[in-house]
């Protein structure tokens, strides 16, 4: 054998040794893109929560059972996620410790859990009752530790909320988006007589009334800082513009010109853009902060309606029936271009633009019911997101511009429910009795 | 032949004497006939006065019973020009009340997503404008409404052009635009909430509510 010979053989041998090695490292790490085509599960496991030594079961016992079934229903919203039963475990899932080092992360990957998470409930300094939670989140295939976060629980109505928080967490750490557990829906549901506006988280957590007006109340729309929402209201003489404060905690109401005030919006400059007909047909106007007309933004001699900006606030996506039919078009709020954005259907309507701007969800009539759609602008190319049965109308983006909730009757009444951008399989928000409709997300407060 | 005379008038006057004296039995033996005949005159003056009051009398009483028939006669027939009046005046309001009524009752129905009024349609509103003109006091909401077929926000532009293009139509037809309001209330208040044709058309309308009248 010559020296290169050897070199070669020790090369290709110390080669081997590497790719050998790092080939289980390379498999497989967790990383989700959400805007990815078609992103396969992952499966996922919550073991049942480990108590610190020195707890007795009898204490706080209804405590570390619902803290993880909230985690489970807050979980159970992201369609990526596969959910692997107890049963399922090979061995049993109990852990006998919460933290890593002491798990044993080969049972759970020969029953192909992808992600494990670790429950901890720790004593209070008496030793009388659950004082804390530690959650932690593993990489099963590697028995990586991947977050882990840990709250003080004073009483059982904190729980939902730090469900929230480590659901959020986890999922910005999984796909480097959060929002979805630390935002709110307005909506509007039928109370009696009248219709009301409510606030609700997309899980269908902390449960609001917003307004108790005596007449119809629609279209609520949150302002972008999340300390607002602009509505319409209509009594037996006309229509007010309304808008609903945090900070004063009451509605204030506003007669418009013309006869009719639809679908208010904020823009990103929290300035009110909304759909009135001084001139006899609905029009598009922003209003001043005295709630005047300052400027008209979309005019035809046909009904112009239902504006929706995107976070930079260039686009602004409406509806028209100016070519004879109800389309969904875009205005370029900079050099005042408008863009007709669909061309297919009869009858395209609710269309909200994605705060990313790339894309317009909107309802299209097809064989008598309506549908949900999606549209890239850019290309022009449309997908069907939703497919009844009954009507599926009214979508509205969230900030990660990933979820979409829209109001369905697919039930026999109009439900709340969330699908994602990819047409995910839709899943109720639970609103309680009465019927909902006209959801808008909202960013999370700050509070 | 005169002492005969004598004897004869003085028998005369003694006959006389015998019938006045059973007349006068009452009287005065002592007053003489001249004061019977002062009394008999004065009996007849008595008598023919009283007739004369009884005349009088009977005539005043004729008179006030003339009057009285007068009166009465004055009253009824005020009493009847007031009947007939009420009479008009509730002919009047009935044929308001039903002149109101039918300007409410009556509604215009559309196509699905249009506006435009069919024919059935302008009849009723040519109805409407005659009652609106006769009545000048009238001042009227029209109301738009939908079908929940199409979706909330786009319905209530729908609602608004549907009781727009009544106004327009009952302007047209020479109503003061100031007497008409118009709101929309899109697919919120359906006739019939049921899912079918029949009642999606009835739905499909404009209503028509009296606001009440000028003062």
């Amino acid at each position: 054998m010559t020296w290169d010979d050897c070199l070669m053989k020790k090369i290709i041998i110390v080669f081997l040794i590497l790719l050998f090695y790092c080939l289980p490292a390379a498999a497989k790490t967790l990383n989700i893109d959400i805007y990815g085509p078609g992103q396969s599960a992952v499966n996922l496991y919550i073991a049942p929560p480990v108590l610190s030594s020195g707890q007795s079961i009898s204490y706080n016992s209804s405590l570390p059972s619902t803290f993880r079934k909230l985690l489970l229903d807050n979980l159970q919203f992201l369609p990526f996620f596969n959910f692997i039963d107890s049963e399922q475990i090979v061995g049993g899932g109990k852990l006998k410790s919460a933290l890593g080092k002491n798990i044993d992360f080969k049972k759970f990957n020969l029953s192909k859990v992808d992600l494990l998470i670790s429950i901890l409930c720790k004593n209070s300094e008496d030793n009388t009752n659950i004082a804390g939670l530690e959650v932690r989140a593993y990489e099963v295939f590697s028995g990586s530790f991947m977050l882990g976060k840990a709250y003080s629980v004073k009483n059982m109505a904190q729980l939902p909320l730090i469900a929230s928080r480590f659901s959020a967490a986890l999922m910005r750490q999984l796909t480097g988006k959060g929002d979805f557990f630390e935002t709110k829906l307005a909506y509007v549901q039928r109370v009696d007589k009248h219709k009301q506006i409510f606030s609700i988280s997309p899980q269908g957590h902390d449960k609001h009334q917003l307004t108790d007006l005596q007449g119809i109340s629609l279209s609520p729309s949150w302002s972008w800082d999340g300390r607002q929402v602009a509505f319409v209201f209509i009594n037996n003489r006309e229509h007010r513009l309304a808008v609903w404060s945090k900070g004063l905690d009451k509605v204030q109401t506003w007669s418009m010109p013309g006869n009719t005030c639809i679908s208010p919006v904020f823009t990103p400059q929290e300035q009110i853009a909304l759909s009135i007909d001084p001139e006899g047909s609905p029009n598009i106007y922003l209003l001043n902060d005295k709630y005047q007309l300052e400027k008209e933004l979309v005019k035809s001699w046909a009904i112009d309606i239902s504006p929706s900006f995107d976070r930079l606030g260039d686009k602004m996506s409406f509806i028209s029936s100016r070519l004879g039919n109800p389309h969904v078009f875009v205005l370029y709020t900079k050099t005042g271009e408008v863009q007709r954005i669909t061309y297919q259907g009869k009858y395209n309507t609710g269309a909200a633009i994605s705060p990313d701007g790339t894309k317009v969800a909107f309802s299209r009539m097809v064989e008598g019911n309506h549908r949900i759609f999606i549209i890239d602008i850019a290309s022009g190319q449309e997908k069907q997101i939703s497919f009844g049965p009954g009507n599926d109308e009214d979508p509205t983006w969230s900030p990660d511009s990933y979820f979409i909730a829209f109001s369905s009757n697919r039930s026999g009444t109009y439900r709340l429910y969330l699908t994602t951008v990819h047409g995910d399989e839709p899943k109720e928000i639970p609103t309680g009795a009465g019927e909902a409709t006209a959801p808008s997300w909202g960013p999370s407060l700050d509070d | 032949m005169k002492v005969k005379l004598v004897i004869i008038a003085i028998a005369c006057c003694l006959f006389w004497g015998v019938g006045c004296a059973k007349k006068q039995v009452q009287s005065d033996p002592e007053q003489t006939t001249g004061s019977e005949v002062v009394d008999t005159s004065a009996q007849e003056a008595e008598a023919e006065r009283q007739a004369e009051l009884e005349r009088q009398r009977l005539e005043e009483e004729q008179q006030r019973l003339r009057e009285q028939e007068l009166t009465e006669q004055r009253r009824l027939e005020a009493e009847q020009a007031r009947l007939r009046k009420e009479q008009e005046r509730e002919l009047q309001i009935m044929q308001k009340e039903e002149a109101f009524s039918a300007l409410q009752s009556e509604k215009v129905f559309f196509d699905f997503d249009s506006f435009e009024l069919k024919p059935e349609a302008r009849a009723i509103l040519q109805r409407k404008a005659q009652i609106l003109k006769q009545w000048s006091e009238i001042k009227l909401m029209i109301e738009g409404n939908c079908d929940d077929r199409g979706t909330a926000e786009y319905n209530l532009a729908l609602g608004e052009r549907r009781a727009r293009a009544a106004y327009e139509f009952l302007v047209l037809l020479g109503v003061d635009s100031n007497r008409l309001q118009i709101i929309s209330y899109g697919e919120e208040y359906p006739i019939d909430p049921a899912n079918n044709e029949t009642a999606w058309a009835m739905n499909r309308r404009d209503e028509f509510r009296i606001l009440g009248s000028n003062p």
